[in-house]
């Protein structure tokens, strides 16, 4: 490092003079993301839960509306199931948000101390929303492998009498983690917000 | 004690406590823990809006599962109730009958029971589809007057027909009569279904007056199984079952044709559908545990103070109040969004009557999840010691 004119002591403080703030504002998430990892295996559960039924509804459509025909229209029956289970997997990426909130309200101080500092409040949206947004990526990702597998093996198996379209399967799992993702980042942003743009004394005091 | 401060007793305190938190408004107990626990809600707006909207949406998913479900069901009561003309019996075919929506009517899967016992009123009623029609049902029954063909709107206007047309089907032409029925099908003599090609269908069997015995007797006489149960099916390779439909006197609380209709419903709950929205359920119920849980988190100071001044028992009341404050409002906008997903998403299965009954379904268990849903984080709170609470870090 040949331009560094600041003899910063830290390395952590040294290499923040090398990178842009949204990086620090994400590298800085990532960490308290890790470091408070315990609370977030719960929400992140909720949302692979909604994956996995909506993966494994899209994958075995031929089944469900084979079902469904017993009731008439299989192709309505098709769109309700699909319908259903987006709501369930948005309800479970709305536990993603909640966990948001008390995560924002435990961490009152420290965004205050943030805020003192100088630090912008976008930056501070930016680092309090990798905490959701990665939670309900891996959950997402991870229920919808869940139910990827889970689709395969029943069809390999026989036990649900319906093929298994690759491109079918690789289009569910897309949307399921995207809408885990969107549903939650949405739900999450407007509490992480409303914390960062509180008066650092406020949060300071809380 | 030789403090020279006045005593203050217990109910002293209570009620200090209580002015000092419901500001001294008018009113009984319960609209005070009303005004409680809006306050508490209020004070985390965007955890009490997430908490009904997750809850809500649970909700919703089984709305439209119920709503799908009852509207199936009402539909095969009528459907049944059509099929029978009030007779007792009712011989289906090896494949049993299946309520089918787009037609409106039951379909037979097999052959009718080909020979009826002397003396018995028979009615054969065939199922099938217009010829180069999949779309359209056609159904031979008794109740048409030989020369007419009725039809139904949707039916009319899939064929591009008016009522008093004539129709050739099966060899024959018949006079096209507009009926105000649901369900895309056109009834027309038994004779004429036949040699337009619908084989399946079942048979209503009534027994010569002054038979006793009626059913061992028609068992008896044509080898089948008679059986009062419609959730019994008939033997797929076998030839065929009969059905005692009680008609006339009802055996039990609810009559065959609920029984018949009740199978049609509780298909759709166990279907997928079903299971769907019940994890959906129990998702819903996670997120309102985790929002009181996080509540009795952010507050147990304020819990702390309640229990060393003895009002640990109140600590529930008011955590039971907030619990069905959420219910309520998600229950009233999972009711809504519910009826408002059947009626864009799934129009065919909307029905007014059907939405409300399965939103009354889903009242009766939500006060059960919302009293649970209070009594965890509670339970978890009474489990420490009051100075615990008190103090600066868990």
């Amino acid at each position: 490092m040949t331009e560094l004119s600041l003899a910063a002591p830290d390395p952590v403080v040294r290499a923040a003079a090398h990178v842009s703030p949204p990086a620090l504002a994400l590298s800085y998430g990532l960490r308290a993301t890790r470091r408070r990892w315990r609370g977030l295996i719960a929400p992140a559960l909720t949302v692979a839960t909604g994956a996995a039924l909506l993966v494994l509804v899209a994958a075995l459509m031929p089944a469900v509306r084979a079902q469904g025909k017993a009731f008439g229209d299989a192709a309505a029956i098709g769109r309700a199931a699909v319908t259903v289970s987006v709501l369930v997997l948005v309800v479970g990426a709305l536990e993603v948000a909640i966990t948001a909130t008390r995560s924002v309200s435990s961490r009152s101080r420290e965004l205050g101390v943030l805020g003192s500092f100088g630090v912008a409040p976008r930056s501070v949206v930016l680092a309090l929303m990798v905490e959701p947004v990665v939670t309900s990526v891996i959950g997402g990702a991870l229920g919808s492998v869940v139910g990827g597998v889970t689709a395969v093996m029943a069809s390999v198996t026989g036990w649900v009498d319906a093929s298994v379209a690759g491109p079918t399967l690789l289009e569910a799992v897309l949307t399921a983690t995207a809408v885990s993702a969107l549903a939650a980042t949405t739900a999450s942003a407007l509490p992480s917000r409303r914390a960062a743009h509180r008066p650092p004394l406020q949060s300071l005091t809380r | 004690m030789t403090s020279t401060a006045p005593a203050v007793t217990t109910p002293q305190l209570r009620q200090a406590l209580s002015g000092e938190v419901m500001l001294d408004r008018p009113g009984g107990t319960m609209p005070r823990l009303l005004r409680f626990a809006a306050a508490t809600l209020r004070r985390r707006p965007d955890r009490a809006v997430l908490a009904v909207a997750g809850v809500g949406l649970a909700v919703c998913a089984v709305v439209v599962v119920r709503t799908i479900a009852v509207g199936y069901q009402d539909a095969g009561v009528q459907a049944v109730h059509t099929a029978l003309h009030g007779a007792p019996y009712w011989a289906v075919p090896a494949g049993g009958v299946h309520y089918d929506p787009h037609a409106g009517t039951l379909v037979a899967d097999g052959v009718p029971l080909q020979q009826a016992p002397a003396g018995w009123r028979a009615i054969t009623t065939l199922t099938g589809t217009m010829p180069g029609r999949d779309d359209v049902a056609l159904i031979g029954t008794q109740s048409v007057p030989d020369g007419v063909a009725q039809a139904t709107p949707a039916a009319l206007s899939a064929l591009r027909l008016h009522g008093g047309d004539e129709l050739t089907v099966g060899g024959a032409t018949l006079s096209v009569r507009a009926i105000e029925m649901p369900g895309t099908r056109i009834m027309v003599p038994v004779d004429v279904a036949r040699a337009a090609g619908a084989v399946s269908g079942w048979t209503t069997l009534t027994p010569p007056a002054g038979t006793s015995d009626a059913g061992s007797a028609l068992a008896a006489d044509t080898g089948l199984r008679v059986v009062g149960d419609p959730s019994i099916r008939p033997d797929p390779g076998g030839t065929g079952l009969i059905y005692a439909t009680d008609a006339g006197g009802r055996s039990g609380f609810l009559s065959f044709e609920s029984k018949f209709a009740a199978l049609l419903g509780g298909a759709v709950t166990s279907s997928v559908l079903g299971l769907v929205a019940e994890v959906g359920l129990v998702l819903g119920f996670v997120i309102a545990v985790t929002t009181f849980i996080a509540s009795v988190h952010e507050r147990r100071r304020e819990f702390g103070i309640m229990a060393s001044v003895g009002l640990s028992d109140e600590v529930l009341y008011f955590f039971l109040v907030e619990s069905i404050m959420v219910f309520v409002a998600a229950f009233l906008f999972g009711v809504l969004a519910g009826g408002a997903v059947v009626a864009l998403v799934l129009p065919s299965f909307f029905s007014f009557g059907s939405w409300l009954a399965a939103s009354a379904l889903v009242a009766t268990y939500l006060p059960a999840l919302a009293v649970v849903a209070a009594l965890i984080p509670v339970h978890r709170l009474l489990q420490q010691r009051p100075v615990d609470l008190l103090a600066e870090h868990s």
